[in-house]
């Protein structure tokens, strides 16, 4: 296929993009539960990255106008009421009946859904160590969920192309952005790109979809919500806490390490704390095999 | 005078008439605004007190020529626009009337809510037929020009829908409203051992509220009048409606003594409310403060008017 016509049925994807399956059926369990408490909405909006994008884009749209870009979904669900937030995720969750398990063709739905999860919880953690401002810990932990969005168009809209790309980083021992590039000439940063653009999230999210394979290029002003999901990115897929793809991740300079205050070991140390929160949040969406 | 304003409405839920709501009346909310010498005629919310109106203003303004005037309503919940279709100025030809409001989480549009109640199904007249000219317009926060040198601030208040705050400023004159809503508060905050807990989100809430009610602070800092949701007490709040969207008495005196207000109109009385029980609450409140705030109380009530 021409890159042109690829770019086409990406776009025409991300126009109506459905939330992950996994989450679906919770998502209306919970929405249509008159009694759901905030806690669990927060829960199950949290574990899914494309829901969590779409409640994003709609806090901070033209429709509200607020004055400042809100990044935190405990905050969203405090200042604009349950109600609002419930009825977003159901009307997301209908549009995702759209997409099936068997959409996941090259990467396995659970595996990416896992990896998400393992980047944004870690993002989370290094960030809390850090002693980042509590108000914007939630940003790390979006940011992670988020940054591998754009590989869920290319898994489903050109399964085969994709497949190939996989097989080539497997093959070769390549990063998978740049096996997508040499079979596909568009890598998934780019397509993420062109989704958080479309949701309107705000520079921070942009950058780190943008940037997380190639933070040597990157000048802008969110550079420690960068660094902090790029080494989450490489922790996950090093440790394989869930998989998305990319079983040969190019390291990160030392000095990332050292901007950040963690090395190897500490990664090691919460290794199992993340595999727990994906546990646990698996075991809240019942995630089937 | 610079604003006066006269309640028409100040019930809420459900309009309520009776021998235990005479004094205070039992129709819903409903505002008159009146600006400058030239009584320039302001309107917040149409429920059922607005029919009176209507009658008054007929009476009063129509004889010096048509009808203009602006209408705000704080929410599309239905005590608040029920009146609307007994707004008699829409049925006289030459009325120019702005419908202003928030919208709800639907995205329909302030025309389909409030004008919807205009079809058969409701109502002998249809929108169509109508001799006025209505124009709708969806706010959001913000702060407009209402020219003549009247100035209004709109911020969202915490209910479940949107509800939009009115701040309007007219010759360094300032009167407020925030009704329907209750206190922000941090709805993450559950017991440890419930599932789910998360001690991040709970840290999170606490701000996020903090900071949302502060918001709310500085936007009713230093009015000259509030309006304020007074629905429940505080026993009655805590025993079982928390979450309703609505505030207590002893809150609305709080957040006003702390933000500099100078008179406050409790409202938006609960249908359950008597005069009696009204009497003794505002009573009450007065003994409170006494001699500790500046501060001047007094629960709405239909017919009062006040000018600043």
């Amino acid at each position: 296929m021409e890159k042109e016509q690829m770019m086409k049925v990406i776009k025409t994807y991300i126009s109506k993009m459905p939330a992950l399956p996994v989450a679906v059926s919770k998502i209306l369990q919970i929405s249509n539960d008159p009694k759901t408490s905030p806690v669990d909405l927060n829960q199950v909006i949290s574990l899914d990255p494309v829901l969590m994008g779409k409640v994003m884009r709609l806090i901070n749209s033209a429709y509200y106008s607020l004055p400042n870009q809100i990044t935190s979904l405990v905050r969203a669900v405090i200042m604009l009421g349950i109600n609002t937030v419930k009825n977003l995720a159901l009307s997301t969750a209908v549009l995702g009946t759209l997409g099936t398990a068997k959409d996941f063709q090259a990467l396995n739905m659970e595996g990416f859904w896992r990896h998400s999860i393992s980047v944004g919880v870690a993002a989370k953690m290094i960030a809390t160590r850090r002693k980042i401002e509590q108000k914007l810990r939630e940003e790390y932990f979006v940011a992670g969920l988020l940054h591998d969005i754009g590989k869920i168009p290319l898994n489903n809209r050109l399964p085969k192309e994709y497949v190939s790309a996989i097989s080539f980083t497997d093959r070769e021992h390549t990063p998978l952005y740049i096996s997508e590039d040499k079979t596909l000439q568009v890598n998934h940063t780019e397509v993420g790109k062109l989704i958080i653009e479309n949701w309107a999230l705000g520079a921070g999210l942009t950058d780190v979809v943008s940037f997380h394979h190639n933070i040597s290029d990157y000048s802008g002003e969110h550079r420690d919500l960068l660094l902090t999901v790029a080494a989450a990115n490489l922790f996950s897929n090093t440790y394989e806490l869930g998989f998305s793809g990319d079983r040969y991740p190019e390291s990160l300079p030392d000095e990332v390490f050292k901007e950040l205050g963690i090395n190897w070991e500490y990664l090691e140390e919460i290794e199992d704390s993340v595999s727990a929160e994906i546990e646990k949040a698996k075991v809240f969406l019942q995630v089937s095999h | 005078m610079a604003i006066r304003l006269r309640f028409w409405g100040v019930r809420g839920s459900v309009p309520c008439p009776g021998p235990k709501t005479v004094k205070y009346g039992g129709n819903t909310a409903c505002l008159e605004l009146r600006f400058g010498e030239q009584e320039r005629l302001i309107i917040i919310d149409a429920g059922t007190g607005i029919r009176e109106l209507a009658d008054h203003v007929v009476k009063k303004d129509l004889p010096k020529g048509p009808i203009k005037t602006d209408l705000f309503f704080t929410h599309t919940h239905w005590d608040h626009i029920m009146g609307f279709p007994f707004f008699i100025p829409m049925f006289i030809p030459n009325t120019e009337l702005k419908v202003f409001g928030p919208v709800t989480y639907e995205e329909d549009t302030l025309d389909k809510i409030v004008g919807g109640m205009l079809t058969y199904r409701y109502w002998p007249v249809r929108m169509s037929e109508l001799a006025a000219k209505i124009e709708y317009f969806n706010l959001k926060e913000g702060t407009r020009d209402l020219g003549g040198g009247i100035w209004l601030t709109t911020k969202y208040l915490n209910h479940p829908i949107l509800v939009l705050g009115y701040r309007f400023e007219y010759q360094g004159k300032v009167l407020c409203t925030a009704y329907d809503t209750e206190p922000f508060r941090n709805v993450f905050d559950v017991s440890p051992d419930s599932p789910g807990y998360d001690e991040e989100a709970v840290r999170e809430g606490e701000l996020a509220a903090r900071e949302e009610n502060e918001k709310v602070a500085r936007y009713i800092q230093g009015a000259d009048i509030l309006i304020h949701d007074s629905q429940y007490t505080q026993q009655e709040y805590l025993d079982s409606k928390i979450g309703w969207g609505h505030s207590t008495f002893e809150h609305a005196v709080k957040v006003a003594h702390r933000a500099g207000v100078k008179k406050l109109f409790l409202f938006h009385h609960d249908p359950l409310r008597s005069d009696r029980e009204l009497e003794l609450i505002e009573k009450k409140l007065r003994e409170l403060i006494a001699g500790r705030s500046d501060l001047e109380v007094y629960i709405a009530r239909e017919g009062m008017e006040v000018e600043i």
